[in-house]
């Protein structure tokens, strides 16, 4: 899961050696933390969140293969 | 740094026409390689009054095998990150024209990557256009399929499209269907282009954009 996410934000913004992707279990659930530079934000969010909103849908599929629950939080 | 934007410029003109010959202008593209989106239509007005200038964003299409093989080696990693075991293979020629290239998905996975109502595959075809115009500098235009899920909905889309058509035409009344996705909304369009007795429209904003297929006069 990190992987994909690591994967996705790295090609959608400007500064991808800035981009950091940590994981953490939470009460049975896992949780996808991603920090990008500052102005970079806004391409990992996309117009009307439209680029958050298609990487959760992905990663939802990747959780329900390892059997589990993932949320993603950009900082 | 490399830029890495896509080529795209906006041009503001009198008319959406002359915008567009702007911006081929300045990118030095003709009309077949590129996407046009309409920002602003533009107004007329009245003796001055009321006028709006029309705005267009004019974006280089890609294409050729190095699009390809980026497209298929994108949604490769994806779907192997996503932990889906399938083979993706690009389908040779692309159905139609505006669609460059057009990936075929096969999975025994097939249902949970479609997704509800297959947002899951329009996710997955969103982040790879993304990720190749990126790294392409352009317009990718990939489309995806699920071992023919797409094409069978497509199909089932024009069928219904005629359908009403006919509806139309019988009663002399305009009937606006439900809302449907960009893409979605262009198959009705195209499959009612050429016929004589009904014209498309779409209507609405974001999620509640739909057709009006109406009457010809």
């Amino acid at each position: 899961m990190k992987e994909l996410v690591e994967y996705i934000a790295r090609a959608v913004v400007d500064h991808p050696d800035a981009v950091q992707v940590t994981q953490v279990e939470e009460d049975g659930r896992t949780i996808l933390k991603v920090q990008v530079a500052d102005e970079d934000r806004g391409k990992i969010i996309g117009r009307q969140g439209r680029v958050a909103e298609a990487i959760r849908t992905l990663l939802r599929v990747a959780a329900i293969k390892q059997g589990t629950r993932a949320t993603l939080q950009i900082d | 740094m490399e830029k890495p934007e896509p080529a795209s410029l906006e041009i503001s003109a009198k008319t959406v026409d002359e915008a567009v010959e702007i911006a081929l202008k300045e990118l030095n593209l003709s009309r077949e390689q590129v996407k046009v989106e309409v920002l602003k239509e533009g107004k007329k007005g009245l003796w001055g009054l009321g006028t709006e200038s029309a705005r267009v964003r004019v974006t280089a299409q890609l294409e050729g095998p190095n699009l390809e093989a980026v497209a298929v080696e994108v949604c490769h990693q994806l779907l192997r990150f996503m932990g889906i075991k399938a083979q993706v293979t690009a389908v040779d020629p692309p159905p139609t024209v505006t669609t460059p290239v057009s990936l075929d998905i096969r999975t025994d996975d097939s249902g949970i990557l479609i997704g509800r109502r297959g947002e899951t595959l329009a996710a997955l075809q969103f982040i790879i256009n993304l990720m190749v115009g990126r790294r392409l500098h352009g317009e990718a235009g990939v489309s995806l399929d699920v071992e023919g899920y797409r094409h069978r909905h497509y199909e089932s889309l024009q069928n219904m499209a005629l359908r009403v058509a006919e509806r139309v035409t019988a009663t002399g009344r305009p009937v606006t269907l439900e809302p449907m996705p960009a893409r979605e909304r262009r198959v009705i369009h195209l499959a009612l282009a050429d016929r004589p007795d009904v014209s498309t429209q779409s209507t609405g904003e974001g999620d509640a954009r739909r057709v009006e297929i109406r009457p010809k006069q």
